[in-house]
């Protein structure tokens, strides 16, 4: 399938959430397990089939900023919790949700940020810093200019100013640099691949058993 | 490298140059330029052109480029920017392949000056002529000892090239290699990029063979241009030193209005920078104390630091400072403590830092440098203090005790003595330098003179805190893991 294609055609200038991660799961970068359900009834079945807890968010094209439209339900635990979140996410708090988003619970406490954005001197560009609702408070990110060399990659990790956080963490295992590096080459490759592409965002990119996950995705279009 | 690449050889060394509006004037540009060509001593012919002189400063002036007899290299163009067109028709006609366009009033005046500069270029281009500018304050080049620049700077000669954006920031750092023994072989100052971009300067620079090392001062890189492969290309043959002026969003709206080049985002340039081995200063000090260090010194092959230290305080200051720049300290093998037992006293610290607890001859000093310089665990040693005051200079001082005074004799003795030991510490420092291929970076707290003649004479790079020789210090290390990494 084509996404980006189809989302041009309908004159879209971004993809949803989900789309953007099938896009991106072709290329290969672990994103998390998730459905789109317009019914409750689908609603549950998905959430049995990915297991409790999992996550719930408003889905569509439009919704660029779900945090700010109070459009997530994170950590439903089961069938009561995930039944009252459904409700509040289609009756809408602010702006009512047609299908909704059942995702796997990444456990991880560690949160990066990855991207892709479009220099106007040095082409695609890709991103890797500290990640979550602190990305913008902390500004600890790094980029390179694709394509890149797995030493670049590895150079980046080396640069964050919070590079510990790769290391062993509260008990967690040191984060599987190769996979992380596999990662941001990837995303490097992919803007070289696809003028269409204005900015790629993985935000929180989990870690979850050391290994990097995209639990949020965006990919902006070229208008 | 690339064969499509204008050969920039004759642009640096001309055989014969014409000056487009040498006048007779103090004040004009035409008039700075010309002296300061005469004044160095350019080796090639130098001709004035100007239609209303019959002479400037004694030199038979032209009216036309075209009444020159023979061939011109380069011609240089310091008259208003409405001239120009018609100037670069009759040097295409003459057959003069290189021009530097000194005027300005071009793109970094707005839309109507860009129009005007993209007609000149393209004119240029069309009779084959390669163009520097417009806007610049034009070039310096030892081989010819061809001074065409406007400040009348006359650099030292030596093994560094550079190219910058500003032409004031490009010649006042000539200005600062003079103060601080710091040579240069090639200087253009690349204004508004019409024609030649800091891609050909740095792709010519790191062919040249007369250069080892690039300074290269950058507010904007042209879109077009392939900068990022040509950098890590000649990072891989030599060390090249970038200065990103523009940095934060008032200082890039700056930058675009100075010289017209689009400054991104600088956080890209970072990145650019490093994944091109490009050694970044952050500030206009560390353009020179790196590259003073990477004139004399060899690539450090790690990160690891031997510290030697006649005082206490400060060997704590520089292990902090080498702790907080990502370089290691390590603890001192029990081999090398037994070594140096028998040189220092008692109390000496026994550890990295080597502290000599106040020993303060040369003999002990060298005995120490030589242990830690050859100890397998280190890439690098720090040694403050190689150079002891010279008493012999109190004589000198206002209220100077009678008795002393009286006693010049000795106090020039005792300065001899000094400046003896010193000598001695500074060859030994430089042959256990080649001898180990590690850097040793001496810090003392002497004045300019000192460092320079550090330069100079031992052609060794000393500075006057450890802050700024760690700083150096890791600046050589990250080129050395650049150049260890795979191609």
């Amino acid at each position: 399938m084509d996404y980006l294609k189809d989302a041009l055609e309908q004159g879209l200038t971004s993809l949803s959430e989900f789309d953007s991660k099938r896009f991106l799961a072709q290329y290969g970068i672990p994103v998390t397990l998730e459905k789109i359900a317009g019914t409750l009834k689908a609603a549950r079945e998905a959430a049995k089939e990915i297991g409790f807890p999992v996550a719930l968010k408003g889905s569509g094209p439009g919704l660029l900023h779900k945090t700010e439209l109070d459009l997530i339900r994170l950590n439903l635990k089961n069938e009561t919790e995930l039944v009252e979140a459904f409700g509040q996410l289609t009756a809408g708090p602010s702006e009512p949700a047609h299908e909704v988003l059942v995702q796997q619970m990444i456990a991880g406490e560690r949160e990066l940020v990855a991207g892709l954005v479009r220099d106007p001197q040095f082409g695609p560009c890709v991103l890797l810093g500290l990640g979550g609702v602190l990305t913008e408070v902390l500004e600890d990110v790094v980029f390179r200019v694709a394509p890149l060399t797995r030493w670049d990659a590895f150079q980046m990790m080396e640069e964050l100013r919070g590079r510990k956080i790769l290391e062993a963490f509260r008990g967690r295992p040191p984060v599987d640099r190769e996979a992380l590096a596999d990662l941001i080459i990837t995303l490097g490759r992919i803007g070289l691949e696809n003028p269409a592409i204005r900015e790629i965002d993985l935000n929180p990119l989990k870690i979850q058993a050391g290994k990097p996950v995209a639990v949020d995705a965006l990919i902006i279009l070229h208008p | 490298m690339d064969k499509t690449r204008p050969n920039l050889e004759l642009l640096f060394n001309p055989r014969q140059v014409a000056l487009i509006g040498a006048s007779a004037t103090p004040g004009k540009w035409g008039f700075f330029l010309f002296l300061n060509i005469l004044k160095g001593n350019y080796q090639g012919a130098i001709y004035p052109v100007n239609a209303r002189a019959k002479e400037v400063l004694g030199v038979p002036c032209f009216a036309k480029i075209e009444d020159i007899p023979g061939s011109v290299d380069l011609a240089i163009i310091a008259t208003p920017a409405e001239t120009v067109a018609g100037l670069i028709e009759a040097c295409g006609a003459k057959g003069i392949p290189n021009l530097i366009v000194i005027t300005s009033d071009f793109s970094e005046t707005g839309p109507e000056g860009a129009t005007l500069e993209r007609r000149v270029v393209d004119q240029a281009r069309r009779l084959g002529i390669r163009l520097v500018g417009p806007n610049t304050m034009g070039l310096f080049s030892a081989q010819t000892n061809l001074h065409a620049l406007m400040p009348p700077i006359v650099p030292l000669k030596g093994p560094v090239s550079m190219f910058s954006q500003s032409g004031n920031i490009g010649t006042q750092i000539l200005a600062w290699g003079v103060e601080a023994g710091l040579g240069f072989e090639k200087f253009v100052s690349s204004g508004n990029e019409g024609d030649l971009t800091c891609a050909d300067y740095l792709n010519y620079f790191a062919e040249d063979e007369a250069t080892r090392i690039i300074i290269a001062y950058l507010e904007g890189v042209d879109p077009d241009s392939d900068f990022l492969p040509v950098a890590r290309e000649a990072s891989r043959k030599k060390p090249v030193v970038v200065f990103k002026g523009g940095r934060t969003r008032a200082g890039t709206r700056a930058a675009a209005s100075h010289s017209g080049a689009l400054a991104g985002s600088y956080r890209i340039y970072q990145g650019v920078f490093r994944q091109a081995g490009l050694i970044e200063a952050s500030t206009t000090q560390e353009i020179m104390d790196c590259t003073k260090a990477l004139t004399v010194y060899p690539i450090p092959r790690g990160n690891r630091v031997a510290i030697l230290t006649r005082g206490g305080g400060w060997g704590v200051i520089t292990t902090d400072a080498c702790e907080e720049a990502g370089l290691i300290v390590p603890p001192l093998p029990a081999e090398i403590i037994h070594k140096l037992d028998k040189i220092l006293p008692r109390y000496w610290s026994r550890n990295n830092p080597v502290d000599m607890a106040a020993v303060i001859t040369a003999e002990p000093f060298m005995e120490c440098l030589e242990n830690l310089a050859q100890w397998e665990g280190i890439d690098a040693v720090i040694a403050l203090g190689g150079r002891a005051s010279i008493p012999g200079r109190v004589s000198d001082q206002p209220g100077v005790h009678g008795q002393l005074k009286a006693q010049e004799g000795l106090l020039k003795q005792i300065g001899a003595y000094y400046q003896g030991s010193h000598e001695k510490v500074m060859h030994y420092t430089g042959a256990l330098i080649r001898e180990t291929g590690k850097p040793i970076i001496s810090v003392t707290m002497g004045s300019q003179d000192f460092h320079k003649e550090s330069m100079e004479v031992y052609g060794l790079a000393s500075y006057p805190t450890p802050e700024r020789a760690v700083r150096v210090l890791r600046m050589m290390v990250d080129y050395g893991k650049f150049l260890a990494s795979p191609e």
